[in-house]
């Protein structure tokens, strides 16, 4: 009987094991991209982590899901969404097992101190060690919760764009001009058409030369299949036309712990013509794309693309002689973004601090 | 119980511990003071025990010039005597609890300074040219740590007048191999073109998000807004203090000299000693000019500063 469940103990493992294997592969090729699916993916992937893992105590299982989160990360690590993912399970985690702590231990008052950082100053290590002590009660009672709370993530991610979307009529009007730079965002898309069943309205896309044109192209069929006003532009034009223009309207990769973003490649350019002429520019985007990281230096997260899609390598001569690039994505300032619609609320970038502090651990920022 | 009270002096005290060790800061020497004074009396009541420090508080702000992160540390001292007495009932193990731990105070402080620096390190790349302002154990320690781990950059730092302290930092700099060239004050504009980043230490914190340092700290963030380069301010987490000035001289002002004049054409020795004597120590530098703040609670943005103090104090 035993040998049997160690059997399918190693069973287990080595199942887990070869799915983080082949995740860890797909994301290496690119076969995952992009936030949502990544973001997907990855609590999927944690969810089956948890379900296998045994804990003896609480900090095990962090220990575990820290390793196997780094890892996950390494494997793109301009991407995210991957370790933020990580960080909301992580503080789900903890979450999870204070609130057994303090139901115990009963005297919620000394749990509750609320520990800052400048009274950690003056707080014994003794205190915290015996607040940590008072929990060696249930431990595998949590791994439903857990796993309840991952399914809530998941469910949270899928439904992220649907929540966003409910927002948009209050923010388009009646025969507004709205400009949009990431026609490889679903999430402006949707935000787009759900409005469009209560508004009519024009849509200047910009063409995103030279990675996004196919896509720019698409976005503007699928507004004008649902009778928007759909006209793609080039990048040039997007000052001179900026006066007419009443919202900008953008999607992102990622969004800073500063209120900045890494957007599609141009975006930055596009607000600062925005801000010149005070246009509003809204910002759509789930909170599962809200990374605890502040930008220590903007041009490490920006990743390079393919220099053939912008100087053809057949221009010889040309190639020798000139310095080539591709960027990417756009590290924009927060100054630039006027307001985040998530699917939260509006906030402005101001704010995303505090988001920061609701969502993730201080001490799971550095994985 | 009075007179023993007036017989510890806690300016000296304050001053002794500012002395024997140089690497401590004026509000982690005022609560250790703090805690000598507990540690002295003998008290029956919680109410008597708030008294004499607040007393003592008092005294050490009225004694000491330049004080407001000394403020920031008796205020916070105060604030978690209070909060232990309502959570504990109990002072006398609060205060043993407290004497105990003086050490403990000491070393996390000075702890603070190195985790500070651990997350400062991805501020600072190879190639970097930084500018610093006058002398700030913070981000000499952030700095240091830069070269110990082998990141190339070289540094300009500001003379500072009147108190000259640019150059002590030069100088500790140089001996761990950092190049460093030391400036004029007035040549910030000049080479601010040349910098990419701005790194200020802090003596305190405002509700606002700015800053309260060295006098030239003003000068130096807004040419260095207008220049676009990032200003980071490395501080540790207690000196955050509750002021919201509104303008430079909603500070207290050390030194009411300085916005007077004279027409006396004899003053003595005109071209140092006026300025070293009438000029005002430090500034306050706005929210809006300032980056980010890198704390060892995390690198925060203005607002940050205002969730963590509405935390301390509800």
């Amino acid at each position: 009987m035993s040998s049997s469940s160690a059997h399918t103990g190693r069973d287990k493992e080595k199942d887990l094991n070869t799915h983080i294997e082949s995740f860890l592969a797909q994301m290496k090729r690119r076969q995952i991209k992009g936030p949502h699916d990544v973001a997907l993916a990855t609590a999927q992937l944690l969810l089956r982590v948890v379900s296998a893992a045994r804990w003896t105590h609480i900090d095990q299982l962090i220990t575990q899901i820290k390793v196997v989160g780094k890892r996950l990360q390494s494997a793109q690590p301009r991407e995210l969404t991957c370790g933020n993912i990580v960080r909301r399970v992580l503080a789900l985690i903890r979450e999870e097992a204070e609130d057994t702590d303090d139901s115990e231990s009963g005297d919620g008052a000394s749990n509750s101190l609320l520990i800052t950082s400048m009274f950690s100053l003056l707080q014994t290590d003794f205190d915290k060690e015996s607040s940590r002590e008072s929990s060696p009660g249930e431990k595998k009672d949590l791994k439903p919760y857990i796993i309840e709370g991952i399914q809530e993530l998941i469910d949270e991610l899928r439904n992220s764009s649907e929540s966003i979307a409910g927002k948009s009529v209050e923010m388009i009007h009646e025969n507004e001009t709205i400009l949009t730079a990431t026609p490889n965002s679903n999430t402006v898309l949707k935000f787009l058409l759900r409005a469009a069943q209560k508004r009519k309205f024009t849509v200047l896309i910009a063409e995103v030369f030279p990675n996004d044109i196919e896509m720019a192209h698409r976005f503007a069929m699928k507004l004008s299949e649902a009778g928007i006003e759909a006209t793609v532009i080039t990048d040039a034009m997007v000052y001179s036309i900026m006066g007419r223009v009443g919202k900008v309207i953008l999607g992102t990769c990622a969004v800073l712990a500063n209120g900045g973003l890494l957007a599609t490649a141009g975006s930055e350019m596009i607000c600062q013509c925005a801000n010149a002429h005070r246009t509003p520019v809204v910002v759509c985007t789930g909170i599962y794309k809200l990374s605890p990281m502040y930008p220590f230096d903007t041009e490490s997260l920006v990743e390079v693309g393919d220099t053939g899609k912008v100087l053809n390598f057949e221009e010889g001569n040309l190639v020798e002689k000139v310095d080539v690039v591709n960027p990417l994505f756009d590290y924009v300032p927060p100054e630039l973004v006027d307001i985040y619609i998530t699917n939260l609320g509006g906030f402005s970038p101001s704010f995303m601090y505090r988001l920061v502090l609701d969502n993730y651990r201080q001490e799971d920022v550095k994985l | 119980m009075s007179a023993f009270i007036e017989s510890f002096d806690i300016v000296a005290t304050y001053r002794k511990f500012l002395k024997d060790d140089p690497a401590m800061t004026m509000p982690v020497a005022a609560i250790e003071a703090l805690v000598v004074l507990l540690s002295k009396t003998s008290l029956s009541t919680a109410s008597e025990l708030i008294d004499i420090l607040a007393k003592a508080v008092q005294e050490l702000k009225g004694g000491v010039k330049n004080s407001i992160s000394l403020s920031a540390g008796c205020d916070m001292f105060q604030r978690f005597v209070l909060r232990n007495i309502q959570e504990y009932g109990d002072w006398e193990a609060c205060k043993q609890h407290l004497v105990t731990n003086g050490g403990l105070f000491l070393k996390r402080a000075k702890e603070s300074r190195f985790k500070i620096a651990e997350l400062g390190l991805s501020f600072i790349r190879d190639d970097d040219t930084i500018l610093i302002h006058s002398h700030s154990r913070a981000v000499t320690e952030l700095l240091l740590l830069a070269a110990r781990r082998h990141v190339r950059f070289s540094v300009f730092v500001t003379e500072s007048r009147p108190t000259g302290e640019g150059r002590v930092t030069a100088k500790t700099l140089r001996e761990h191999g950092i190049p460093v060239r030391v400036i004029a004050d007035g040549a910030v504009g000049y080479v601010i073109q040349k910098v990419d980043k701005v790194f200020v230490g802090a003596e305190g914190v405002a509700e606002s998000g700015g800053i309260i340092n060295r006098i030239g700290t003003y000068q130096i963030a807004v040419l260095a807004k207008d220049a676009n380069k990032p200003v980071y301010v490395v501080v540790e987490s207690h000196k955050f203090v509750r002021l919201f000035p509104l303008s430079p001289f909603d500070i207290p002002d050390d030194n009411p000299a300085s916005t007077t004049f004279s027409t006396d054409p004899d003053l003595p020795d005109e071209d140092y000693d006026e300025v070293l004597h009438n000029s005002p120590l430090l500034d306050f530098t706005s929210d809006n000019l300032i980056t980010a703040l890198i704390t060892d609670i995390g690198v925060l943005t203005s607002n940050g500063v205002s969730e963590e103090l509405i935390k301390m104090w509800y």
